[in-house]
């Protein structure tokens, strides 16, 4: 019981790190491909707390598990969005460089 | 009841925009160009019919829970319908058939359109999926079910670079809202192994006494990642920077869904789990009457100042604009700030006063259910007359098309009814839902967050009408701008559905007395007594 507390709660610190580095890399970076990574790593964080969530002392909960990989399939369908996006950006402006997407004020 | 039959408006939309795709491949094929156009009116008003005869089922028998796939609790998929998840259910779905008629002229220069029915399509099912989902993580999937459509929605128009720029501005900061929200769930999910929304309220109830603080810090931190992420969507304010983009850049039909009921999903799916989640009900456990729901996690002072906070500031930036879609937008967080504060409001009232104040809470909370009803009719109106004046001027800047509302007399008359009914004139159906929530507010003179708060939003609510007004004198009664020459009104099928809502505006003010207790038999569903 102890020894699956303590994995606990290295996974959750692991994730909420892997959180935090997500939101780094969308609020900071100025690539629009490294800000549609950085929001898939902010997916990889979540499921990866879901499955902690569902660890028991017989494996990971049924539920968390179908859930992780329907929320990955999510995160897949808004990745392909996002990065459709970017090749219609980079079309408009030749850039990807998201200084340059400031055309939007007030 | 099974379950399949409870989810019929949901199958019948998903499927019609399936065959959506195959259908355009077919209409080129048989030279015949409205097939789309008429599948969508089918299946809209079909979805519409059987919401219908849910919500008769759903009045005389109460609410309808069922399993899908058989799997009961805690692993099956819950469909949970009650009188509040029917009512905007209605509203979304009816929303959604006018902006499919005024689609059919407004859209037709654009290609692609089997695409845009399709999302339409899809937008709608999953505000409806969201309505009815009875756990979290099925909301969830319905919520990004919404969410993707809307995003490729607001950038259809891709050859321009507002609507690729906005529409990416609009993807990653409700991604990140989404994602946000699913944290907040995750944590929830690991505090009580299941995440059907009424089983983790039972477990609460029932582990009240012996909750660890710890517990509760995580309760907490979960209350506040959800209100957090679901805020994105229902724009409140630091995070509402994606709205005043978005719907400008959007075609105007999609930003009258946009505003009239996507952000309308945020705040429904905030409160249905704050509401239901996080609320203990002494009398699940003790039968005894008179005992009422008292929220376990005090997120009334969390909503009640997002909301007064989202009224000010937004109040301040809608005379700053000189584009009538970004004016339009700004008072559409205003009135979001309306009903959130509502909402905080009853919350605040409940968990401070419990018991005691019950009605009074009821009555703050039927007002925000109101003005959700009011401001999806009065904003769809709105944006779609604003869609017909773009189309006809072919600009936005509201200094060029003064006086346009005489050229176009049926829309102009509408839009006139339209910002009347949302500056809360009295007759009309807007000053009411007002009413109610600063009656909530004002009930308990001796709190002083409360009447602080009361007081800011009514400062807030006169000054909206001032505004609303000085658009109506630009629009209607100013000299001819340099755009309105060539104007004239707008053709039959984009003019009917602003006409109809016009009109939806002045029957509901005549039909208060009646809607007022389907509105609150809703609330009712919401804070779940009665």
């Amino acid at each position: 019981m102890q020894e699956l507390a303590q994995i606990q709660a290295i996974y959750i610190v692991t994730s909420v790190i892997l959180a935090a580095v997500g939101l780094y890399c969308i609020i900071v970076k100025k690539e629009l491909l490294k800000i549609v990574i950085g929001m898939e790593i902010l997916t990889s964080a979540v499921n990866l707390n879901i499955m902690v969530m569902g660890l028991t002392n017989s494996g990971v909960d049924a539920l968390a598990q179908s859930m992780a990989v329907i929320s990955m399939t999510i995160g897949a369908c808004v990745a392909a969005v996002a990065l459709a996006l970017v090749v219609n950006v980079f079309r408009h402006y030749q850039t990807t460089d998201v200084r340059k997407l400031r055309r939007l004020r007030w | 009841m099974t379950a399949q039959v409870v989810m019929y408006p949901v199958i019948i939309l998903l499927s019609s925009a399936a065959i959506m795709s195959p259908l355009g491949i077919l209409e080129g094929k048989l030279k015949f160009k409205q097939l789309k156009f008429i599948l969508t009116i089918f299946s809209l008003t079909s979805c519409l019919i059987s919401l219908l005869t849910l919500h008769q089922q759903v009045s005389s028998e109460g609410h309808i829970e069922a399993f899908l796939y058989g799997f009961g609790l805690p692993f099956g998929v819950q469909i949970y319908v009650d009188e509040f998840s029917v009512y905007m259910a209605m509203i979304f779905c009816s929303l959604g058939l006018l902006v499919a008629i005024f689609s059919y002229r407004y859209m037709e220069v654009d290609t692609g359109l089997d695409k845009y029915y399709g999302l339409l399509l899809t937008l709608i099912t999953g505000m409806i999926g969201v309505a009815f989902a009875g756990d979290l993580f099925n909301l969830y999937v319905f919520w990004e079910l919404m969410c993707i459509s809307s995003y490729s929605l607001v950038s259809f128009r891709k050859y321009r670079w507002e609507a690729v720029e906005a529409g990416f501005k609009y993807l990653v900061m409700s991604t990140i809202g989404s994602l946000i929200a699913l944290y907040g769930v995750s944590i929830i999910y690991g505090c009580f192994k299941t995440v059907n929304m009424r089983e983790i309220a039972m477990r609460l109830t029932l582990a009240q006494a012996e909750l660890s603080p710890s517990a509760i810090l995580s309760l907490y931190f979960a209350t506040g990642l959800i209100i957090c992420g679901f805020a994105v969507t229902a724009a409140l304010v630091p995070f509402h920077t994606w709205l005043p983009d978005a719907h400008p850049a959007a075609p105007a039909s999609i930003s009258a869904m946009l505003s009239g009921v996507v952000i309308k999903t945020g705040i429904y799916a905030m409160t249905r789990i704050l509401f239901t989640v996080f609320t203990v009900s002494p009398s699940r456990v003790v039968m005894e009457m008179g005992s009422h729901l008292i929220p376990l996690v005090d997120y009334g002072v969390i909503l009640t100042t997002l909301g007064v906070v989202t009224i000010t500031v937004a109040n301040f930036m809608v005379l700053r604009q000189r584009d009538i879609k970004r004016f339009l937008a700004y008072s559409s967080i205003v009135n979001m700030g309306y009903i959130a504060s509502g909402l905080g409001i009853a919350a605040y009232l409940l968990y401070h006063y419990s018991g005691q104040t019950y009605e009074l809470a009821v009555t703050a909370a039927s007002g925000a259910i109101l003005h959700i009803l009011n401001h999806a009719i009065g904003k769809g109106l709105l944006f779609l007359s604003s869609g017909c004046i773009v189309h006809e001027a072919k600009t936005r800047d509201i200094a060029k098309i003064e006086g346009i509302g005489r050229k176009m007399p049926w829309t102009g008359l509408s839009l006139t009814i339209g910002l009347f009914h949302l500056a809360g004139v009295p007759p009309l159906a807007g000053f009411w839902s007002k009413l109610l929530i600063v009656w909530g507010g004002l009930s308990c003179p001796q709190d002083l967050f409360l009447l602080i708060s009361t007081f800011i939003i009514i400062i807030n609510s006169i000054y909206a009408a001032g505004y609303y007004l000085w658009l109506v004198q630009r629009l209607m009664f100013s000299k001819f701008g340099p755009a309105t020459e060539k104007a004239h009104e707008a053709p039959l099928s984009m003019v009917a559905p602003i006409v109809v809502l016009a009109l939806a505006c002045i029957v509901l003010t005549i039909l208060l007395p009646w809607v007022l207790p389907m509105v609150k038999v809703s609330t009712l569903a919401l804070l779940g007594g009665g």
